[in-house]
């Protein structure tokens, strides 16, 4: 008796001290998140000035990070214009002719490689398809580009669309595809007019995922765009961008330049999490419309 | 010619009906599975043809025959013959807009497109024709108001289709349906996702509609197909046990399954 | 009162369906071009940089492999030390990111009342959503010198245990292959606890419940149920996480020290594959370039090989599920 007892109280309290545990780590990673995003704002927000917006960084720790914004802005929007349509077709096609087929699993696995894939090596990709090819053909002239800094940030938000565009149609109910063949529209037409639209907020989500996930991305834009202290609109300069910035003036040992590194941190930390929850409350929202 | 003989044939009640859709020895696999077993049977012009049977038993399959739906699937197969107006649909030759455009559905839950009012009736009709955008209004319009739906959305017809209720959304498909002025309507259990108010305003409809469409209409709701239809088949187990008059199979089948399915014995 | 022929001529009405085709296939090539171009991404990346990289691959070969050295003077380049590095790094986030995910998958599945878990669960994964350069800064300004004053005391206590205490001695500087670690298990901590949370909840209510009625506790259901159901996916999880630890760049390059040692103390300043390109690249040219595009190579093919292996252990479950 007593010794069932003993064993009863023994699994209770493993038990107690697992709950504990599973609560400890729950506030532990918590404690991160609010650590570092206190962090990003406290520095940041000191820094953040008129001139952060309105000078280039060729001023250094006078300067400002505009050249960056606006290089950021371009290859990102760039950077969406390749991969949304791209990745919009490519995840149709999973969804709507290889459901079932070998080539389809083959790519949607693929696909899900490519997500987790380092972001590093697919800048290296692009600096050898892109960059030195450039480089060779013009003789130097045109070597790091805007243009190759947006192919390699493409990449990274391309298998973000393939996979939720693939997802979301395929909770698309299939009558809707039948009611629309039974009128005689042809398939292309159905999936572009029907069949889209229906899993529009969807495919909507994922896009800005993707934009969400590449404007934060540093490590494949190194050797793409490489960066510039002045301002360019070229594509096919050099481009600066917030991240690589960040990155250079956090190298830098001057205080005031880490000090603008953190507003520049700041601004792409409240970017990405604007983002990602506008996508939470357009997601959230799309459930009631169908079914 | 034909005018003629309709003008003639006008004032005599109940003329021998004519023949729209003929099926001859009928087979239908899928996955190699034999899912209908030989089905022959004739489907009147503008009368309303009802297949009833227990679930599973093929009806729904050989609706979606008719208009070749099943196509879109891979590894579905149909041996026979069912022809339209005389030319056999099955013929690979037999074209899919043409098909299309002559036999309408609607399906079991009503699916209206993710666009507004107006354009989930002109949008198959698109397709088909050009229309000038006064001429499409009054396409539109007609089709509504055969559908009996025109007076509760005239006035939101650029609203989302999907803001309509279960029963209206399953008359706006039917609105679409015909607004490509198709001869053969097909109801593929149009009433089983909706409340009995709704059923019986689609009823009613279905009651209107025949004399302008062929209707043939899949139920598992005997009382609904003694209701509506003026022919009906039976079917089990991808087997057409009998066809014939309603009124006739459901107070004297000649076959005791047919019997037993009505008077509940089973299903 | 029939409606006059609304039947065009039938000769038109077939010049159109022959027309759709033709679109349809169209735009169904139009379509596979595009899915074919996530398989050209993944394919290309491995062979331009194994092509980027052939100069030391092919012809240092097993020396690059096997060598220590890193010395841009002498072209002599052995990616050694990075592999380690990148290895001993990920490992420590592993090591430290699996239990604390694991409390986490179990706080927000089986602890946390019902209003809580939606909230709790959207903060955490909003770790994943911080840019991996944020990480960096916090690591670098923030988080280095909050471990100096810590290592110390790691140095007195952990480094006094025999065997595995040679890990923990060394100089407190703060930045290392330790202190890379830690920040990495910041960063996988969320991929790897939304996977397990996601497939704790594909478990049957049947099977937690016909346990609990057994007079089950909900840690004996966890651990005697849940997880060996759904091992597999939990293990693919950990490889998930274990992927984006290996590849990651940002995060670590400002935290590691870089230096090319292979230490036995995680004290001590390191390099990874990914800080080492992100790093050198720009200054290389010739055979200090070939090199790094070919750790590149390296660092591809033992990725592709981790997550591989998670996709298939996640597949596993799936496919149970869609049973």
């Amino acid at each position: 008796m007593s010794s069932n007892t003993a064993i009863y109280v023994r699994r209770r309290i493993t038990n107690m001290v697992a709950m504990l545990l599973g609560g400890f780590a729950t506030l532990l990673g918590l404690t991160f998140l609010v650590w570092i995003l206190w962090v990003t704002v406290s520095n940041g927000i000191s820094a953040i000035t008129p001139t952060l917006f309105t000078k280039i960084t060729a001023y250094g720790a006078q300067g400002g990070l505009s050249n960056a914004i606006v290089g950021s802005l371009i290859m990102d929007f760039t950077a969406l214009l390749i991969c949304a349509p791209i990745g919009v077709l490519a995840g149709t096609y999973l969804a709507e002719y290889a459901n079932s087929s070998k080539l389809g699993a083959t790519i949607r696995f693929l696909n899900d490689i490519l997500l987790s894939a380092p972001s590093i090596v697919l800048g290296l990709f692009v600096y050898v398809i892109i960059v030195l090819p450039m480089s060779n053909m013009t003789h130097g002239a045109i070597s790091f580009s805007g243009l190759a800094g947006s192919v390699a940030l493409a990449l990274i938000g391309l298998p973000v669309i393939v996979r939720t565009t693939d997802e979301m149609l395929q909770l698309v109910p299939g009558t809707l595809r039948e009611a629309a063949l039974s009128l005689g529209v042809p398939q292309w037409k159905l999936t572009m007019q029907v069949l889209i639209r229906a899993a529009g907020s969807g495919i909507l989500t994922g896009i800005l995922l993707a934009l969400a996930r590449l404007a934060g991305e540093t490590a494949p834009l190194l050797f793409t765009a490489f960066g510039n202290n002045f301002m360019t609109l070229h594509p096919l300069d050099k481009m600066a961008s917030l991240p690589v910035a960040i990155y250079q003036y956090t190298n830098d040992p001057n205080p005031a330049m880490h000090a603008i590194a953190w507003a520049g941190a700041l601004l792409i930390t409240m970017f990405v999490l604007a983002l990602s929850l506008l996508t939470r409350l357009i997601f959230s929202r799309k459930k009631v419309s169908y079914e | 010619m034909n005018d003629l003989a309709a003008a003639v044939a006008t004032p005599m009640a109940n003329v021998e009906e004519r023949t729209k859709i003929k099926v001859r020895d009928l087979h239908f696999y899928y996955n190699g599975f034999h899912a209908l077993k030989g089905i022959s049977m004739d489907v009147p012009e503008k009368q309303v043809t009802a297949i009833i049977g227990p679930s599973g038993c093929g009806k729904s399959t050989l609706l979606r025959i008719f208009n070749r739906i099943y196509a879109i699937y891979p590894k579905l197969e149909a041996k026979g013959q069912v022809e339209l107006d005389g030319e056999n649909i099955l013929d690979p030759g037999y074209s899919m807009n043409r098909l299309r455009g002559k036999v309408g559905m609607v399906f079991q839950k009503p699916v209206p497109f993710p666009m507004t009012i107006f354009e989930n009736v002109a949008y198959g009709i698109r397709h088909h024709e050009k229309l000038s955008k006064p001429d499409m209004s009054t396409r539109v319009e007609q089709a509504l108001r055969s559908a009996a739906l025109w007076d509760e959305v005239k006035d939101k017809l650029k609203q989302n289709a999907l803001s309509l209720s279960g029963g209206q959304q399953q008359r706006l498909c039917i609105a679409r349906a015909i607004a490509l002025r198709p001869e053969v309507l097909l109801l593929d259990e149009p009433t089983s996702a909706l409340d009995p108010i709704a059923t019986s305003r689609i009823e009613q409809l279905v009651e209107e509609l025949k004399s302008e469409y062929t209707i043939v209409i899949v139920t598992h709701n005997m009382q609904q197909a003694a209701r509506v239809s003026d022919y009906t088949g039976f079917m089990y187990i991808g087997e057409l046990i009998e066809f014939g008059n309603t009124e006739k199979i459901f107070t004297k089948p000649d076959r005791k399954q047919t019997e037993d399915y009505i008077t509940g014995r089973f299903g | 009162m029939q409606v006059p022929s609304t039947e065009p001529l039938a000769r038109n009405i077939d010049a159109r369906s022959r027309a759709d085709a033709l679109h349809d296939r169209i735009f169904r090539r139009t379509l596979k071009f595009c899915a074919l171009l996530v398989l050209a991404a993944l394919v290309g990346a491995a062979l331009s940089t194994l092509w980027g990289g052939r100069e030391v691959l092919f012809g240092h070969g097993l020396h690059f492999l096997s060598s220590t050295a890193w010395n841009p003077v002498e072209d002599d380049y052995g990616a050694l030390a990075p592999i380690f590095g990148t290895l001993v790094t990920s490992l420590i986030a592993l090591v430290l990111a699996v239990p604390v995910s694991f409390g986490i998958a179990l706080f927000l599945t089986e602890i946390a009342p019902a209003w809580l878990r939606g909230p709790v669960g959207a903060a955490i994964e909003l770790l994943a959503g911080i840019p991996s350069i944020i990480y960096g800064m916090w690591g670098l300004f923030v988080f280095v010198p909050f471990m100096s004053r810590i290592e110390p005391a790691l140095s007195a206590t952990l480094g006094k245990i025999p065997l595995v205490g040679k890990l923990f001695q060394g100089p407190p500087l703060g930045l290392g292959l330790l202190t890379a670690g830690i920040v990495l298990a910041v960063m996988i901590l969320p991929f790897i606890s939304s996977v397990m949370r996601e497939v704790f909840q594909t478990v049957p209510t049947r099977l937690k419940e016909s346990a609990y009625a057994l007079g089950s506790t909900t840690w004996e259901v966890l651990w005697d149920i849940v997880l060996p159901y759904t091992r597999s996916a939990v293990i693919g999880g950990i490889f998930l996480g274990l992927g984006r630890a290996l590849g990651e760049t940002m995060a670590v390059t400002f935290v590691l020290g870089n230096s090319y040692n292979i230490t036995s103390s995680l004290l001590m300043p390191g390099t990874t594959i990914s800080s080492s390109i992100a790093n050198e690249f720009n200054e290389a040219v010739g055979t200090h370039r070939s090199a790094l595009i070919a750790l590149g190579f390296l660092l591809f093919v033992v990725t592709f090989i981790v997550l591989l292996i998670a996709r298939l252990m996640l597949r596993q479950l799936a496919k149970r599920e869609g049973r």
